[in-house]
């Protein structure tokens, strides 16, 4: 009896899996029918997007984990609080802060062992990170400030302190070029790129996305940290009843947001740019929330959401590329599809998430 | 048992369910069973939690879909594919937790979806003749302009059953109307009740207080697991009879108890005063003690300051003056953990917003103590094998009716999730164990095991703070009682020196006599 109700459950639960899956990649061609129809009406190939994306999911896979690698780490830094029914809405500006940690830190470094100079630009990233995602966490415990809003606006002060830093204190001199950037961090600290993938600009930022992932999949399930960000995610008052601070959980989960955001920041700081570059971020924390959404979650999913939307990022730029279709029109057909997959697979999430945060249960 | 059920003429029946069955994985919630009401009667309908009572209500008023089975109202077949179908057929719902909008006037709830309409605009003087006089006729009344949110408990049902009333129900399905009620609002509900019934409505009243079942009733169905096992006019049976059939075996609510000698003062609280949520003062210079193998009870309508006295031992609240002396040492100003850790036992009032997490599983409800101790975390990583054997341990011995414990906490029954609450409670062999309504909203039969469980850790030379609005609660399992009233103790009585009425006399406020701390 035991026995049989398990299997129907297991059964039940891989047909709801797999109709969840068919949904999505449903909801995938009928983004990129609309996208398709958009581009015939402005008068490009309709068929150019499918071309971009198709290419990179094959001879430019490579760009496509370029692209994944900071996505996959947004969406774990969104998923981490999520459970605990916090919303970290200030990813960028995390990661903001752990890009210009890094560069800090990568440029006091110039003849330091490789090895120990790469650990303290991501240990400076992370830390610094943790500590911007710990302003709105204290506001929260202390002052009960609505961690939605003050977490986007914290975006606004870290871009523009970006902004300060590489046209002010830590601006390029050397070249003479009119750049907004910071000089180029030397070379011990440089992250290396996958050699098999050049020229792309996919790094070992990858691995340790897959290394994070599978890091918070375990914190999840094995530790007494994931069983408390469980149990105040699902009734904050039962976990108080029990002897579990919330508001230590809460401390807890957004430092852990904001140093893998800081991760986000360091990669492509010592990977990809090799300097910090004002408004070198196309809103990977805002990517995140829907890598997240669309992954239920759940942290290994994450990994194959972020894959997605790195694909289609790229898949933007490789459109570019082959054919006559200006940016801005590329811009505009990836926002299609973004639109309209997380219209159906998030958003009705992401509206009950807001809802609820804005009842304030967490209090 | 047969495919059909036997078709009984004569009487006029105003709801014929028959042969209804429900399936849910691994449960049969309803197994070819029949309900008969007639025309003009109150039938009640009773149960333990998990028998299938709110499945067959939910299925006549067209929450879920049968599998099969026929519904007759007044003869003929129809068809309830939703709640609006049923009010549509005349059939109304006062649901145990109320449907209601609370930030709406009681009017615009009553008018909801049989609205009064003037020149496009809601006929408010219209809607409140119309209701006044049902009010008026059932002597049911509310202030037709607050907002729901600030009406009593009370007021909130009467209100359910006025909007039942200005539907024009004819037949009405009431779901434990009486769990949330003190004796004299009961009282009042059942004089309401008869008055309908005489008028030749139908009600269906579920319930599993035998008492007010014997009282009120004309017939009485019984189910149990799915299955109707017994039917009879209530005129021809009694309580002993009913609890048997219901729970399928003899029920003894006197447990028998070791004689009372307390010993040593284990809880001494010293003029505790607080604040409630709203910051109003709820407890006010409060002293009690709790002594080595003794239940004091503490009696008392809700909302006179029982939760925030309940809140203040187990660290939950701070209070604003006075000390809590645990085994000696002064408590007041440690953790929730901490006072676990050192044997205090907490069964909340209520149970659904802070005694379990629905969402998750019943395992993870029942190693909320224990998760991070030695021997099933190390260094923050948890030992899941060991805390599930735990949990499956838990779950044998303490009867959890649960296949596994890997479900969802929310697939549990009342009696089933109170069991957890206890099996989680009482296993960390507490030192003082406190029990705020335990017996809320279960059954009969899981009722006597939880009583059990309270006498047994009394008997264990362990202490009891019993907390229960149900005065035969306290009678029956306290060694001492003590009255609150608006946040003070105004009465300390022993066992078998009080009953029912002197109780209920200081419960109102009707008497006090302001007894000095004990030793």
């Amino acid at each position: 009896m035991e026995r049989r109700v398990r299997d129907w459950l297991a059964a039940a639960e891989m047909r709801e899996s797999l109709e969840i899956s068919a949904r999505r990649i449903g909801m995938i061609i009928l983004a990129l029918l609309f996208a398709a129809i958009f581009l015939k009406v402005s008068g490009y190939p309709p068929s150019a997007v499918v071309r971009g994306i198709f290419l990179s999911l094959t001879r430019d896979a490579a760009g496509t984990v370029r692209w994944a690698t900071p996505l996959i780490l947004s969406g774990l830094a969104v998923c981490v609080t999520y459970k605990a029914e916090i919303y970290n809405l200030g990813v960028d500006g995390q990661l903001y802060m752990g890009a210009a940690a890094a560069t800090v830190v990568a440029l006091l470094l110039p003849d330091a062992d490789p090895f120990l100079s790469r650990v303290a630009v991501f240990a400076a990233a992370m830390a610094a990170g943790m500590l911007f995602a710990l302003i709105p966490a204290l506001l929260k415990v202390y002052l009960d400030t609505n961690e939605v809003v003050s977490t986007m606006l914290l975006n606004f002060i870290a871009a523009l302190y970006v902004d300060y830093l590489v046209t002010g204190p830590l601006r390029d001199t050397s070249t003479g070029a009119n750049l907004n950037a910071s000089p180029i961090i030397p070379r011990n600290t440089w992250l290396p790129r996958i050699s098999y993938l050049a020229p792309s600009s996919a790094n070992v930022g990858f691995y340790i996305a897959l290394i994070a992932a599978v890091a918070i999949a375990f914190m999840f399930k094995k530790t007494t940290l994931g069983y408390e960000i469980k149990i105040v995610g699902a009734n904050s008052r039962f976990a108080s009843y029990g002897g579990i601070r919330p508001q230590r959980t809460t401390l807890q989960v957004m430092g852990l947001s904001g140093a893998i955001a800081g991760i986000v920041g360091a990669v492509e700081v010592s990977a990809v740019q090799h300097r910090l570059l004002a408004g070198f971020n196309p809103d990977f924390g805002f990517d995140g929330i829907v890598v997240s959404l669309l992954a239920n979650h759940n942290p290994a999913g994450v990994v194959f959401s972020g894959l997605f939307f790195g694909a289609l990022k790229n898949g933007g730029a490789n459109m570019e590329r082959i054919t006559d279709v200006p940016s801005a029109v590329t811009k505009i057909v990836m926002a299609i599809i973004i639109l309209t997959i997380s219209a159906r697979a998030a958003l009705p999430k992401l509206r009950q998430m807001l809802k609820r945060s804005a009842r304030g249960d967490n209090a | 048992m047969s495919g059909r059920a036997e078709h009984r003429t004569g009487a006029a029946y105003a709801v014929e369910m028959l042969n209804i069955r429900k399936e849910y994985p691994g449960v049969v919630a309803a197994d070819d069973a029949s309900l008969y009401v007639k025309e003009g009667e109150i039938h009640g309908l009773i149960g333990e939690n998990g028998a299938g009572k709110s499945t067959m209500m939910n299925i006549l008023y067209g929450m879920i879909k049968p599998d099969r089975g026929i519904i007759r109202l007044y003869g003929r077949d129809v068809v309830i594919g939703s709640p609006r179908m049923a009010i549509e057929h005349g059939i109304s719902m006062v649901h145990q937790h109320f449907m209601l909008m609370p930030n709406m006037s009681v009017l615009r709830n009553v008018i909801l979806g049989r609205t009064p309409v003037r020149r496009g605009l809601i006929d408010v003087a219209a809607a409140k003749t119309a209701i006044g006089a049902i009010m008026e006729e059932y002597d049911l009344h509310v202030d037709l302009d607050s907002n729901v949110y600030q009406l009593s408990v009370g007021e909130k049902q009467r209100v359910e059953i006025i909007k039942a009333l200005y539907r024009e129900s004819r037949i009405l399905i009431l779901d434990e109307p009486t769990a949330v009620l003190t004796p004299s609002e009961t009282n009042k509900l059942m004089e309401v009740l008869t008055k309908l019934k005489n008028q030749g409505r139908s009600l269906i009243f579920i319930t599993h207080k035998l008492r007010e079942v014997m009282a009120l009733t004309d017939n009485i169905t019984v189910m149990r697991r799915g299955v109707v096992t017994g039917r009879t006019p209530k005129s021809e049976t009694e309580i002993s009879a009913l609890s048997t059939v219901m729970v399928g075996r003899e029920v003894d609510l006197e447990i028998p108890r070791k004689p009372y000698r307390p010993g040593e003062c284990v809880l001494d609280a010293r003029g505790i005063s607080a604040l409630n949520s709203r910051g109003l003062p709820a407890l006010r210079d409060v002293s009690l003690t709790v002594n080595r193998s003794e239940i004091v009870g503490i009696a008392g309508v809700e909302g006179n300051g029982q939760s925030e006295l309940v809140e203040v031992i187990a660290g939950m609240l701070s209070p604003t003056s006075g000390s809590v002396i645990y085994k000696g040492t002064d408590i007041t100003g440690t953790s929730v953990r901490y006072r676990r850790e050192n044997g205090i036992s907490h069964v909340p009032e209520d149970r659904l917003r802070r005694g379990v997490a629905k969402t998750c599983t019943v395992s993870d409800n029942l190693i909320l103590n224990r998760y991070y101790q030695k021997g099933y975390a190390k260094m923050g990583i948890i030992d899941n094998r060991k805390l599930r054997d735990l949990s499956e341990r838990l779950r044998e011995e303490f009867a959890i009716k649960t296949p596994d414990t890997g479900y969802k906490l929310s697939t549990l029954s009342g009696g089933n999730m109170q069991k957890v609450v206890f099996a989680r409670e009482t296993q960390m062999i507490p030192d003082l164990l406190i029990a705020a309504q335990p017996s809320r909203g279960i059954d009969i039969g899981a009722m006597e095991y939880i009583h059990g469980q309270i006498i047994a850790v009394r008997d264990s030379g362990r202490s009891v703070l019993l907390v229960s609005a149900e005065l035969d609660e306290i009678l029956s399992l306290s060694d001492r009682i003590l009255v609150m009233y608006e946040g003070r103790i105004v009465a300390r009585l022993p066992r078998g020196e009080t009953d029912e009425r002197e109780i209920g006399e200081y419960m109102m406020g009707a008497r006090s006599k302001d007894g000095e701390a004990c030793a």
